[in-house]
């Protein structure tokens, strides 16, 4: 129920965080910590090294570049997201960020971190998948850009690989999205949960809690029928926990697309 | 620099500054209790969902069981026995007895500094506001039902 | 959750009691808030001791697994750890602790730490005592435990086989059983116009969680031989006879301290395990420590409420809806070890027939060990799962014979004429007024306009139902139901202590033999004695929290069973009365006339029609004490006075299982409002009442919050919270993040109103009542039946727990609990 012994380093800049995540093998990079603590508390894993973000300025931020494009900091938080004039080019991003948890976890909680840990569970994957975002990642070999479509690989793994930095997020305007979900409780765990974007045309959809990564949807169109082919012929495999059987969870899937692909239909 | 197990950190509590040595494993909400023995922050699960633990760091709601006390090194922390001034209850407090807003007390001090951040920053919150800004507390007594009356009135 | 809670600005007060002026009846400002709310409250593991050691446990993580070997030597070897307990020192060192069953549940040996086997996961194997809690951890995990897996057993049902038997020296899993035959059941079934039969009903695993978690500081004093156990325990009295014995110590030894606890509700009962194994620690190693349980552990061994299944129900009904009574076949799951069971067999008799006037009822009730958290009288312990019962059976009888529920409970409700009634079994409803609280609740939740409510929801594609809660708190226990159990067992009656004083200064002193985690102890006792002093409540003294030193406690002390405001009142108002009495001596010796001519106003002790004539308290305490000379020898007066509560009790008749069991009968009758998706089986409660009449009120606001808090924690039960294993026996809800509590957003807007009807049984006219009888679940419970069912169709909710799956499946496959239910026609 408490950390193992660790060692703790809070670099000053992008440079000196990769030295120290390159340097050891067993660090990591912590962020707003609301996932790692928790997870470090059961022992569940226990880097030997923790290189906190906290210091390095150029990971924050949020921007509005003259097309609509919003980039956005790795470690910025849920709440700034919310809070955020620049990320209402696309309001999808604040509505879903203020779903999430409470208000101390908002606070603290940041978007890198809500990405690469990946959890099947988090509304930030399938959200950023469906509105098509691009991750930027800096490594020792330099800066790259990965689709969100691709960069999420594995439960808790994503392509920003071991001594690598989620940098930024660059998220294209848009209005014609829709988030659906069914929590326990308010603001609580997804159960399931669908993000869709009809912002290029036809559908993207993308679903999430029932695979390792979000399920990606591209349906001809949104008539009701199509997605709901769409998301049977996905032939979905979710997992079965206290909280939903696997058939509960396919079920839900199908129900929330449609709800999903309904609400970004209103607001295109 | 180089990464280490332990650290000496200063922060500043309730306009106190205290300075110790701390491993770099431990939480903050432990440092707050055991090392500065202020024990008015509470513990009530593993897994940050209570928020008995919850505080301000430079203005923003935390929950301390979900940092850890080198993260706040240079930080100006608020907790429950910073609300009251020479033993007089803040409006807040006084809200929360004249309302019924609190039984056990153990949620208390987290309850209190989550309407705290609320009214800060949010000075007339309707109910949904106030329920959203406690979100993050759980009571397993009062049902939130008076807590939320206490912070609509110390709001007027 | 959108609307705004409605609470009306006074609760709806129908009737109170006969209202006197003075405190009692009023909402004074808490005496307990001003440290609380500036996060001065003491609660346990806020006390630190210099060098103390902090206590982790290493815990099984096999349901069922024999110990081949425990080796601490590794851990032994960290720096920073002070030392070990196994279950091989315990053996050793204590007794097995005192088991109320019969054979052969008696026979089970329950020890500190697990010796020989482990039963459920998180059972505790060995404690280790480090520097630091970190250092604590990390030296369990160099403990090596060797474990054979034995197979396990995770349902009462399948316990009841005794394939799989937890407790070799019981050789069964049956801790008791006993059939319940009162009135004459046949008779009725033969006299019926339908017999309604429901196969089966289950009540949930799940428990109150109380927001801190359980711990003890632990000192021991080693020229004494004195144990000081700072911690949480709500009925110290009792776990210094489970602890005292298995010691091998006097009672006297053990010194139980709290002054603020974070909730019990019941979970702080049975912890004489864990601090057996501090007591055992604190003395090996010579130095305090410090336990504090991790929500997990609380979560996967201490303590869940019991499950219990229900079979074989029969409800003989006549054509207009009388209801004749009923039987059943009980099957309780009460986890790894009973400890305070098998009392659940029993304390459900309390409210055989619940608000009923049913007078032909048959339970056979067996209770088994299962390899899962042993359990604990949670809130609303055992009435609670009984209840559920009654208010399942008058829902599906009305719904399958196409009556009004409403009108059915009214018809079978005890009318308020009858009391105080007597039930099948003997036990006295005191008072009460069901049909009215039941009027005021529809009246709160808009019943009138139910049509509209239905046709709203489902212009929003929504499917609507309302339904009705019915409990009762019953309050006050006799102990003397445990020997309907055990006849060997030697607990009868109970009691509850209070002491009162004046001191030198004339300030009045108060200590009470409760264990208060926030119900307001201190205040409602500065009003009973405020109002018999002739003061105020801010002159009365009540000493925060419970020390057994204070010679304040009896063997039954602590706060449970919902009877603070009869027991705990009683044995204050006694304490008050006493010191008055004794005030009043004094000054008439004083003045030189009759203690009767005396009266205590405005903080004095005057010559009543004389105010000139007036002794204030600051006299008669400097007086007494320290300038005593030339008072009359005969005046036989301290001003230090302690007295002991005892409800007028009688010990049952064991051969009848007949007899008086509570004192006490507050009424809950509550109504739910739902709206379920029905794509989803998702649902929302959209509306609420809850009605209480617990008598009369010392101190409404504070009632009223239990109220409140009573409700969510059964919606909490209702709909999300419920403890599941896997096949492996692994709980799968160990924490706050998979047991989902309710939150602030989740609550529905909640209306309440009261009726006062006075009790004519309790010194005060007052009846405990807080824990509730589990409305919230039975109301929910009902409104999902109302939604999803048409008369004779569509499916039976059959769990206390519904979750947004359950009513999916009863959505997608009405057949299935549709056959759970059948009805015969005469």
């Amino acid at each position: 129920m408490l950390l193992r012994e660790v060692e703790y380093a809070r670099p000053a800049s992008v440079q000196e965080a990769l030295r120290l995540l390159g340097s050891h093998e067993g660090a990591r990079a912590l962020a707003g910590g609301q996932t790692l603590i928790n997870v470090m508390k059961a022992r569940a894993a226990s880097p030997d090294v923790l290189v906190d973000l906290a210091d390095i300025g150029e990971l924050r931020g949020i921007e509005l570049a003259s097309d609509g494009t919003v980039t956005i900091g790795a470690m910025t938080t849920y709440t700034d997201i919310v809070d955020s004039a620049e990320a209402r080019a696309r309001p999808i991003l604040g509505e879903v960020c203020k779903q999430i948890a409470d208000v101390q976890v908002r606070n603290r909680g940041t978007v890198g971190g809500n990405v690469c840990s990946n959890d099947p569970t988090n509304h930030l994957p399938p959200l950023l998948v469906a509105v098509g975002a691009t991750m930027t990642i800096l490594g020792q070999g330099g800066e790259r850009s990965v689709p969100a479509s691709e960069f999420f690989l594995g439960v808790y793994m994503t392509a920003a690989g071991p001594g690598e930095l989620l940098t930024k997020i660059s998220v294209p305007p848009g209005k014609g999205d829709g988030f659906a979900s069914v929590p326990i409780g308010r603001d609580g765990t997804c159960i399931v949960n669908v993000a869709a974007s009809l912002d290029s045309g036809a559908p993207t959809l993308a679903i999430g809690c029932v695979d390792a990564v979000p399920v990606v949807l591209t349906p001809d169109s949104a008539a009701e029928e199509t997605v709901r082919v769409a998301v049977r012929g996905a032939n979905l495999d979710p997992p079965s926990d206290v909280h939903a059987s696997a058939d509960y969870r396919r079920h839900l899937a199908e129900v929330l697309a449609l709800r999903a692909v309904a609400q970004a239909a209103g607001r295109t | 620099m180089e990464a280490v197990s332990s650290r000496t950190i200063t922060v500043e509590v309730n306009g106190v500054q205290y300075e110790r040595e701390v491993e770099a494993r431990r939480l903050l909400i432990h440092f707050i209790r055991d090392d500065l023995n202020l024990t008015g922050s509470h513990i009530g699960c593993d897994t940050g969902n209570c928020g008995a633990c919850s505080v301000l760091i430079d203005g923003v709601l935390v929950k301390s069981c979900m940092m850890l006390a080198v993260q706040a090194d240079g930080a100006k922390i608020e907790t429950v026995e910073g609300l009251a001034s020479d033993g007089e209850l803040n409006g807040l407090q006084q809200a929360f007895s004249d309302h019924h807003a609190l039984q056990c007390g153990y949620c208390t001090p987290g309850m209190l500094m989550s309407a705290t951040a609320l009214l800060r920053e949010n000075a007339s919150p309707s109910e949904e506001e106030i329920r959203k800004g406690i979100q993050g507390n759980i009571c397993r007594c009062t049902g939130y039902v008076n807590i939320v009356e206490a912070i609509k009135a110390a709001a007027q | 959750m959108t609307e705004t809670t409605v609470t009306p600005e006074r609760p709806l007060v129908v009737e109170e009691g006969e209202s006197k002026a003075g405190f009692i009846g009023q909402n004074i400002p808490r005496k307990e808030d001003k440290r609380l709310v500036q996060g001065e409250g003491v609660f346990f593991d806020d006390v630190k001791r210099h060098e103390m050691g902090f206590v982790h446990f290493v815990r099984s993580p096999y349901a069922h697994a024999r110990i081949k070997s425990v080796d601490v030597s590794k851990a032994l070897e960290l720096d920073g750890v002070y030392g070990t307990l196994t279950g091989d020192e315990v053996a050793i060192l204590t007794d097995p602790f005192f088991e109320l069953s019969t054979p052969p549940g008696a026979n089970i040996k329950d020890y500190a730490l697990a010796v020989g086997r482990v039963r459920h996961v998180g059972d505790p194997v060995a404690a280790v005592v480090a520097r630091t809690r970190e250092l604590a951890c990390d030296a369990t995990e160099l403990v090596e435990v060797e474990y054979e897996p034995l197979p396990h057993v995770l349902d009462g049902e399948e316990s009841l086989k005794d394939e799989v038997v937890l407790h070799e020296e019981a050789g069964s899993n049956t801790v008791w059983s006993g059939v319940f035959d009162w009135g004459d059941f046949d008779a009725a079934v033969e006299d019926a116009d339908h017999v309604v039969r429901i196969e089966r009903l289950h009540f949930d695993r799940f428990s109150s969680t109380p927001l801190e978690c359980s711990g003890c500081l632990v000192e021991f004093n080693r020229g004494t031989g004195q144990w000081t156990i700072h911690g949480t325990h709500q009925m110290p009295g009792v776990g210094a006879i489970w602890m005292a014995p298995a010691l091998r110590v006097g009672i006297d030894k053990l010194r139980f301290i709290s002054q603020d606890i974070g909730g019990g509700f019941g979970n702080k009962i049975t912890l004489h395990p864990q601090y057996t194994a501090c007591c055992l620690l604190a003395r090996k190693l010579n130095r305090p420590v410090q336990w504090t349980e991790w929500r997990t552990d609380q979560h996967t061994a201490n303590t869940h409420g019991n499950e219990r299944t229900f079979l074989d129900v029969t409800v003989p009904v006549k054509a207009d809806g009388t209801m004749l009574g009923f039987s059943v076949r009980a099957i309780d799951d009460c986890g790894a070890f009973p400890r305070y069971e098998p009392l659940g067999c029993i304390i459900w008799a309390q409210v055989t027939p619940g608000c009923y006037r049913w007078r032909n009822v048959r339970v056979d009730f067996t209770q088994v060990c299962t390899n899962k958290s042993p359990v604990a009288p949670n809130r609303g312990y055992s009435r609670m799962q009984h209840l559920w019962l009654t208010e399942r059976i008058v829902d599906i009888v009305a719904g399958e014979l196409g009556l009004d529920p409403i009108e059915v409970r009214k018809k079978n409700y005890v009318k308020h004429e009858e009391f105080p009634y007597e039930t099948p079994n003997g036990c006295i409803y005191d008072s009460g007024d069901y049909a009215r609280c039941l009027d005021i609740a529809l009246e709160l939740i808009g019943y009138d306009s139910l049509e509209e409510k239905r046709r709203d929801a489902e212009s929003r594609g929504k499917v609507f139902g309302i339904g009705i809660g019915s409990t009762l708190d019953s309050g006050t226990n006799n102990f003397g139901q445990s020997m309907i159990l055990n006849p060997e067992l030697q607990f009868s009656g109970n009691n509850e202590v209070a002491t009162a004083k004046l001191d030198i200064f004339g300030e009045v002193v108060v200590t009470l033999g409760t264990v208060p985690q926030g119900q307001g102890h201190e205040t409602t006792t500065a009003q009973v004695v405020a109002d018999i002093l002739g003061c105020t409540p801010d002159e009365i003294n009540v000493r925060a929290g419970h020390d057994t030193y204070w010679n304040s406690n009896a063997g039954l002390s602590g706060t449970y069973a919902s009877q603070f405001a009869v027991t705990g009142l009683g044995a204050v108002k006694g304490a008050a009365d006493k010191l008055a009495d004794e005030m009043k001596q004094l000054a008439a010796a004083v003045f030189g006339c009759g203690p009767d001519d005396i009266e205590l106003v405005a903080s004095q002790a005057r010559i009543k029609g004389n105010p000139e004539a007036a002794l204030p308290f600051m006299a008669l305490g400097a007086i007494l004490n320290a300038n005593n000379a030339g008072l009359p020898p005969e005046l036989d007066v301290t001003l230090n006075v302690r007295y002991v509560f005892r409800p007028q009790f009688e010990k049952p008749d064991l051969e009848r299982k007949f007899g008086n069991l509570t004192l006490t009968y507050a009424t809950q009758i509550h109504a739910c409002a739902v709206e379920i998706d029905p794509e989803t089986g998702v649902y929302e409660i959209v509306d609420y009442a809850a009605v209480d009449d617990c008598g009369n009120r010392i101190h409404p606001q504070i009632v009223e919050g239990q109220v409140h808090g009573a409700t969510a924690q059964a919606l909490g039960a209702a709909t999300h919270e419920i403890f599941t294993y896997d096949e492996e026996g692994n709980l799968l809800t160990p924490n706050f993040y998979d047991y989902h509590v309710p939150h602030a957003l989740d609550m529905p807007p909640m209306k309440t109103g009261y009726i006062e009807s006075t009790s004519p049984f309790t010194p005060l006219g007052a009846k405990g009542m807080g824990e509730g009888g589990g409305a919230g679940i039975h109301a929910v419970c009902a409104a999902l039946q109302n939604a999803l069912g048409k008369k004779g169709e569509g499916p039976i909710v059959w769990r206390s727990c519904n979750p947004y799956e359950g009513v999916w499946d009863l959505l997608q496959k009405p057949e299935e609990t549709r056959k759970l239910v059948s009805v015969e026609t005469r």
